[in-house]
């Protein structure tokens, strides 16, 4: 990894299994050549000093948004929107 | 060939509600995904919100293990693809965790802890048509979806099953003197263990629920190692899954297949800032600790080292009893020897632990008090203690009811003169300087007491009876 | 208020605007939302009513609950009208980046409504009956598409109104906003939806606000600053000047103009995008066929299952953004990326509160251009895409609230005047952009 800022087909591959995203090898080229020229165009970014400064995790920042420990039921059918169910069970893919 | 292990310990906090969302955290009996919402479902639009009590919970954990809490954390966002997961990602703690850098004392040896955070639990996954590598299908109950956890990280301090077990036990304990963790919940506490040999790579197990199925783990994973090592296979880093129905380990996951997590700060949540008025707050709520608990029974009941441990470290439960008793009895030497020496053992041969046992504190005591007021005698209470254990009948009125009060000085006089006078060739003896003559005199008293009397005792007024003569 | 659901199903056969629409009126009336019709961006969660966010992954999905902005406008008596179309997720500056309908201009048929609350903006314009929009903004799709359509589009601070029941597109960013034909239509809609709300932890506690009251067409002493950076290279010089003659309309009813400098402007695209996709890559992890939405028959592994969903699921820009924000926060990216892009957002952050130091308000063209045509817009890189939200992307990144008020035409396409604030500061918007839409 000399350069952070470039990308290439195997690259893409890998990102595309993390990201459980079936690709075609016309995807793959495609959006290779594509990331390409953006992260060239997003490279600047590394000329901004950046020494010393924190991160911004929200534009203006909070805390302590807190609940009490209260269990308030949930009045609903969790499975009314899935085929995939047995039961009062969710229904699922095996693991391997 | 000297293992190294650290231990991964995800803890069940104990609230009402799941960690993000209002749903119950208490499904037992509950149907499947009976406690859900579209939160802890992670259904679009559904936004998380943090369970105070959950914090306050995680706060004094870290403190009791003497971390240092952070005046600022934040949670995080680790994903990976899981059915066991509605979001694909959890919600944990990554780069600014609740608390780094504490210890717990083990027999006198620090055992670290690198870091305490919190995260939520996934569902639970049932493998439909065989095991978690051969199923046709799973079915999913999100019950346990979002419930909040401790995970506590250690050092690799660890230098064998044995001690990993002990530490175990150990934190199970204070965690249950804090009032955050229920020992007798079912998967209240599951472990990853971390365990290599010194020079070779790391293996770590998952997903361990019980101290001791976390040292017979261990033991196997260890002598697995061992044997690669003796035929020179290089152990490989990797994860590994650990069957305690066969007790014995297989690989879940090789290093190149591990997981990107791609942290990001999660960004529904805002930070958490904990001042230091919060955590003395925190502090002064905390519960006197296992291991001062023990030092106060030494010092304030004189109760002898060892004993003061075993009933602390039994559990909170014998503790509890055992302060009960004291304060009916206040005689704490002989509460701790009666609860060390007789009660465990009887409940031990019964099978059974102090909270599913009938035995009660005011009911105990009473036993300690027929002794004392000398109407059993200790041997009898040895007997009695075991019956008590098993129906936690009253002593007293067992004693009553059955006889067994210890024979009054006038029964006791009464069978002494006519031993006496039916037995003139050992009485004669007796003088004659045979002193066995007296232990044949005094197994005659006893049996006509039906043995309601101290031997010691007895022999005692037997002698002053013939001196008398 | 059923003649109103079949003219905006007229409507919809015209111009390409509803994913869902309403199949009855069950408003309730009686506050201050009787009698109007409020669309939903596809974003937003309406109970029982289809709710795709643009995405074919989201097929078939009824919301078990009310977003908080729904249920605070129904609570005001409104007709919810139905599901407004939009790129997928968000993804887009055109609202062609989805597999349902792409919504046309009002003003030219040939070209783009812009993204990605275009069916909001589209609607808002060509709409005949009383109408207000919920839109939704994360890098400037609020904006973007009333510019182009030519109406008011304003985006609150961000946490002024609540995400409840919004598909998340980039959390740290995301913000509900309203479109309306007037300032005052705006001014009555954020009225009614901000606030506190116990179900979104990022919500600001100020309490809600009557922006009505700033409609006082008064900008006497008001201070605009003029940022430098929003007239330069790629502005169209008739839309330049547009935006100018408004300023100068400002400046003649007693503002004060000053030209200043937002130096982070340029770099705040990568920012914004590294940011928009890391949280987006996260956000749609969960759309795995299991519990709601697309599904497919469950074969293969978890691993095969979910990637088979997933791919056919997702429109092109969609998997574009799932690859980039995976990789912007993947082990040995993730400094040079992520937490980067994290720092240059305070770096922008900054640029503004100084600014604000010294004016109340910041004008700027919307967009660089007018909306762009079809054929113009299928020829375009996808960088080329993203280049065109640079006016609009450090505001958003910096979430303070911003209003774009139509100021003029050229080639017969409206302008769009950006007008943005410090934040909680909308009411300074409210009294700016009516002022202007008073003088006319
Ligand atoms: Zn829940």
């Amino acid at each position: 990894m000399s350069d952070q800022w470039t990308i290439d087909r195997g690259l893409v591959e890998r990102i595309s299994k993390v990201a459980r995203l079936e690709l075609t090898q016309d995807e793959v080229e495609k959006f290779t050549g594509q990331l390409k020229v953006i992260l060239e165009a997003f490279r600047e970014l590394d000329d901004v000093d950046t020494e010393g400064v924190e991160p911004s995790f929200h534009p203006q920042e909070l805390s302590n948004v807190l609940r009490e420990d209260e269990a308030t039921p949930w009045n609903w059918d969790p499975l009314e929107n899935t085929e995939h169910r047995e039961g009062r069970h969710f229904k699922g893919p095996r693991i391997q | 060939m000297k293992a190294v292990i650290g231990l991964e310990v995800h803890v069940q906090l104990e609230t009402e509600s799941k960690l993000f969302c209002g749903c119950s955290t208490d499904s037992e009996g509950a149907e499947p995904n009976g406690n859900t919402c579209p939160i802890c479902l992670g259904f679009p639009g559904a936004k998380p919100k943090v369970n105070r009590r959950a914090v306050e919970h995680a706060v004094k954990i870290a403190r009791a293990l003497e971390c240092d809490v952070r005046p600022r954390f934040y949670f995080s966002r680790k994903s990976y693809f899981y059915p066991d997961m509605p979001k694909n990602f959890q919600i944990t703690q990554y780069e600014m965790p609740l608390a780094l850098g504490g210890r717990l004392l083990l027999d006198g040896r620090s055992i670290g802890i690198t870091r305490v955070h919190m995260e939520e639990d996934p569902a639970r996954l049932v493998h439909v048509g065989g095991g978690i590598s051969s199923s046709l299908y799973t079915l999913i109950d999100h019950n346990r979806s979002g419930v909040p956890l401790v995970e506590i990280v250690t050092d690799p301090d660890l230098a064998s099953s044995r001690e990993a077990r002990m530490f175990l036990e150990k934190l199970g304990l204070i965690l249950e003197h804090l009032g955050v963790y229920d020992p007798g919940r079912e998967g209240g506490l599951r472990v990853d263990a971390n365990v290599s040999l010194e020079g070779g790579q790391r293996v770590e197990v998952k997903n361990i629920t019980g101290f001791r199925a976390v040292e017979d783990a261990l033991n196997y994973e260890i002598i697995r190692q061992e044997s690669m090592a003796n035929m020179g296979i290089a152990v490989e880093r990797e994860t590994r899954h650990y069957d305690a129905e066969t007790n014995t380990t297989s690989t879940l996951r090789r290093k190149e297949q591990e997981e990107d997590y791609g942290y990001i700060t999660e960004p529904d949540l805002v930070r958490i800032d904990v001042d230091d008025a919060w955590i003395s707050r925190l502090e002064s709520e905390m519960p006197e600790l296992p291991d001062a608990r023990i030092q106060r029974y030494v010092d304030e009941h004189g109760v002898p080292l060892f004993q003061a441990g075993i009933i602390v470290n039994t559990g909170l439960d014998l503790s509890r009893f055992f302060e009960e008793c004291v304060g009916l009895f206040p005689e704490p030497g002989m509460v701790a020897n009666w609860i060390v020496t007789f009660l465990l053992k009887s409940l031990n041969y019964e099978g059974i632990g102090l909270r599913e046992s009938k035995v009660r504190p005011g009911t105990f005591v009473e036993l300690l008090g027929l002794i004392g007021e000398g109407t059993i005698t200790e041997r009898l209470a040895r007997e009695l203690i075991k019956e008590y254990v098993g129906t936690g009948e009253s002593p007293r009125s067992l004693v009553e009811r059955r006889g067994l009060a210890s024979a009054g000085r006038e029964e006791l006089g009464e069978a002494i003169d006519e031993v006496l006078s039916d037995n003139r060739k050992a009485v004669a003896d007796y003088r004659a300087g045979q002193t066995r003559a007296l232990d044949f005199l005094l197994g005659q008293v006893l049996r006509r007491i039906r043995a309601r009397g101290d031997p010691v005792e007895v022999k005692r007024l037997i002698r002053d009876a013939l001196d008398s003569e | 208020m059923t003649g109103v659901i079949e003219r905006a199903r007229t409507l919809d056969e015209e111009y390409g605007i509803f994913n869902a629409l309403a199949e009855s009126d069950d408003s309730t009336g009686g506050g201050r939302l009787e009698g109007v019709a409020v669309s939903v961006k596809d974003n937003i969660c309406v109970m029982g009513m289809e709710t795709r966010a643009g995405s074919r992954v989201l097929e078939g999905y009824r919301p078990p609950f009310d977003a908080t902005v729904v249920k605070k406008c129904r609570e005001e008596g409104a007709l919810i009208l139905g599901k407004t179309t939009q790129d997928e997720f968000g993804f887009g500056t055109f609202s062609v980046n989805t597999p349902f309908k792409v919504p046309l201009n009002p003003h030219d048929r040939e070209r783009s409504a812009g993204g990605s609350s275009g069916g909001a903006a589209c609607l808002t314009s060509v709409a005949d009956f009383p109408h207000l929009a919920l839109a939704e903004s994360t890098g400037g799709s609020i904006s973007c598409p009333a510019s182009f359509c030519g109406v008011v589009g304003l985006t609150p601070t961000y946490g002024r109104t609540s995400r409840w029941g919004l598909v998340d597109y980039a959390n740290s960013l995301d913000k509900i906003g309203v479109m309306g034909k007037t300032v005052a239509d705006a001014a009555l809609l954020l009225s009614v939806i901000s606030g506190p709300d116990e179900y979104d932890s990022t919500v600001s506690q100020a309490q809600p606000e009557d922006f009505t009251e700033y409609l006082q067409n008064d900008v006497e002493g008001l201070r605009v600053g003029v940022p430098r950076e929003y007239f330069g290279e790629g502005v169209d010089t008739g839309v330049s000047e547009a935006v100018w003659g408004a300023i100068k309309g400002l400046e003649s009813q007693g503002a004060t103009v000053k030209e200043l400098s937002l130096p982070h402007t340029g770099v705040s695209l990568a920012s914004y995008y590294i940011i928009a996709m890391a949280e987006a890559s996260t956000n749609l992890a969960k759309f795995s066929g299991l519990r709601y939405g697309l599904h497919l028959p469950l074969e293969g592994s978890f691993d095969d299952y979910f990637s088979r969903v997933r791919a056919r699921g997702f429109s092109e820009e969609a998997k574009r953004r799932v690859i980039l924000g995976t990789f912007t926060r993947m082990a040995g990216y993730r400094d040079a990326y992520y937490l980067k892009a994290l720092r240059v957002r305070t770096r922008v952050i900054e640029d503004f509160k100084r600014a604000f130091e010294e004016v109340d308000v910041l004008a700027a063209p919307t967009m660089p251009v007018v909306a762009p045509r079809f054929d113009e817009i299928s020829g375009m890189e996808p960088i080329q895409h993203y280049m065109m939200d640079v006016l609009t992307v450090a505001p958003n990144l910096a979430g303070i609230p911003m209003i774009s008020f139509p100021c003029g035409r050229v080639h017969g396409m409206p302008v769009g005047l950006h007008l943005m604030a410090d934040h909680m500061g909308e009411g300074k918007l409210i009294r700016a952009a009516h002022a202007l839409e008073v003088r006319g």
